[in-house]
């Protein structure tokens, strides 16, 4: 959503105003538009606190400069926009989102579903360690068929992981 | 099916039946994915988005997902029916005024939506009518089941699914409860509302009508916290709060009616006269008035007025629905004469 004032940059205060006559008006606005409309005074707590608890004003400045390969947004963009580029910006930016998930969720770790295709990527490299350990007694003990076999499922399986 | 046909039916979620329903509309349940070998739509240029929706909107429409669903190509739609679109509660704002190729799928129901190339990848949406959010969160897990097998969603094993916005990030449910607080405002106890909602990270938004404009009495209670919970967690919290807010607008509703009756009465009976005869309503105005007479239904005030003739005009007033129905581009003055004659004649009789 773009702030309602300027239009442009996305809006990252999300008000509710409650005007004299009781009725909730939703505002939503930029941080630089809530600056000048001097959204403080009128709502009686300070923008830089709101903020606060969006996004996490005191990332250290370099993680501000470092820009994911993948997409190529930097923290500073990401702070400004409040949307990620990418998937690979969760592990580029991870310590400042760790801060931001204790402030907004309250926890840092996922506890709820995964998805089937995970599960089953799980199951099968866990099945790859069993395999491997396997390998390595029935060669110890020679049984070379058995060796081949279990080769061919490792190989398998490694193939479906990494296609 | 297109668009403009659903304007021969009301949706599942507005019937104005389902449990808690003198307070609750709806139950509305979402979740946010994204798909692994595509950027983030923050970053996407025209391009991606138009790859996007080619490789997920036949895996929407195939035979194997549990409901059968239409998909609605939104290049391909007016302006007025995305309006409309965006007045059933199927489409965001956001999606209808954004540029490039992006689609919903729905279900003929209406109850079941899922947007493409919104702000993730894929909005999925279950809404149904009362409070029932048991129900919808189960049928939204399934259809979330039968489609993570043809699409591989971005799953961090640490912060769950990812999305472009972090606040969703983990299991990217979003429970929304429409609810319907007349008494509540009208004992101007809102505050207290909004302040115990605060303090369990509840989140309470306006229902908006035409513009931006604020909608009388109707409220949307969310949960804001979505990772370090499971999915069933959260929508067990969400059962243990929303029903204190029903408490809370009934014992008012009970408070008002011994207190002033005849101020109540009084409240409702003109808001009747007001749409039986007004030859220019505002949106504003109409939802105001449609508010009282609800809330005049579930007091027994008006004792043979059908809820569900309430919940159609909500939704028929609307700018997207009156210009459809006129087949024309009304601007407001217009939309504000027709909107008064369709709800006089839709009254005539009641």
């Amino acid at each position: 959503m773009n702030c309602e004032r300027c239009q442009k940059n996305h809006a990252t205060l999300h008000l509710t105003a409650m005007e004299t006559d009781q009725k909730p008006r939703e505002v939503h606005l930029c941080e630089e538009c809530a600056r000048q409309t001097g959204v403080t005074l009128k709502f009686n707590f300070p923008v830089s606190e709101l903020l606060g608890a969006v996004v996490e004003p005191k990332a250290p400045s370099r993680a501000g400069q470092s820009r994911c390969p993948e997409c190529g947004i930097t923290y500073s963009e990401f702070k400004a926009k409040a949307r990620l580029g990418c998937a690979n910006d969760y592990e580029i930016f991870r310590a400042e989102l760790l801060r931001l998930f204790e402030k907004v969720h309250g926890a840092t770790s996922h506890a709820g579903k995964t998805p089937c295709t995970v599960e089953a990527s799980i199951r099968k490299e866990n099945e790859l360690i069993r395999l491997k350990r396997d390998l390595e007694s029935v060669v110890k003990s020679e049984d070379f068929e058995k060796a081949a076999q279990i080769r061919d499922r490792i190989r398998s399986i490694e193939i479906e992981l990494n296609p | 099916m297109k668009v403009e046909e659903l304007l021969s039916q009301t949706g599942e979620w507005l019937r104005g039946a389902g449990p808690e329903s003198d307070v609750v509309i709806s139950s509305r349940v979402r979740l946010a994915r994204n798909l692994r070998r595509f950027p983030f739509l923050t970053v996407a240029s025209l391009p991606v988005r138009a790859e996007i929706e080619r490789f997920v909107r036949p895996r929407l429409e195939d035979g194997k997902f549990p409901r059968r669903l239409n998909y609605w190509s939104l290049t391909e739609v007016s302006p007025i029916e995305r309006t409309l679109l965006v007045e059933r509660h199927l489409i965001s704002r956001e999606l209808a005024q954004q540029e490039g190729e992006r689609g919903v799928a729905v279900a003929g129901d209406e109850s079941v939506s899922i947007m493409v190339n919104e702000e993730d990848h894929l909005r999925l949406q279950v809404i149904r009518s009362g409070f029932q959010l048991e129900e919808a969160f189960e049928e939204l897990d399934r259809m979330d089941s039968s489609l993570e097998g043809s699409l591989n969603y971005a799953f961090h094993p640490k912060f769950g699914y990812l999305t472009a916005c972090p606040t969703n990030a983990g299991t990217g449910l979003r429970i929304s409860v429409m609810i319907h607080l007349p008494a509540v405002v009208l004992a101007k106890q809102m505050d207290k509302v909004l302040q115990s909602l605060q303090s369990v990270r509840v989140a309470v938004r306006g229902f908006y009508g035409e513009g931006t404009q604020p909608v009388g009495d109707f409220y949307q209670v969310s949960n804001q916290v979505t990772l370090g919970k499971s999915e069933r967690d959260i929508v067990a919290e969400m059962r243990k709060v929303v029903p204190e807010i029903l408490r809370f607008e009934r014992s008012w509703r009970q408070k008002l009616l011994e207190d002033r009756p005849r101020q109540l009465e009084d409240k409702v009976w003109r808001a009747y006269g007001l749409l039986k005869n007004a030859r220019r309503m505002s949106s504003e105005e109409a939802t105001d008035l449609l508010s009282s007479l609800r809330l005049g239904i579930h007091l027994n005030i008006l004792t043979k007025f059908p809820a569900r003739t309430v919940n159609e005009l909500f939704l028929f007033t609307q700018p997207g629905h009156l210009q459809k129905a006129e087949r024309k581009i009304l601007d407001a003055d217009e939309r504000d004469l027709v909107r008064a004659e369709f709800i006089r004649r839709r009254l005539e009789g009641l």
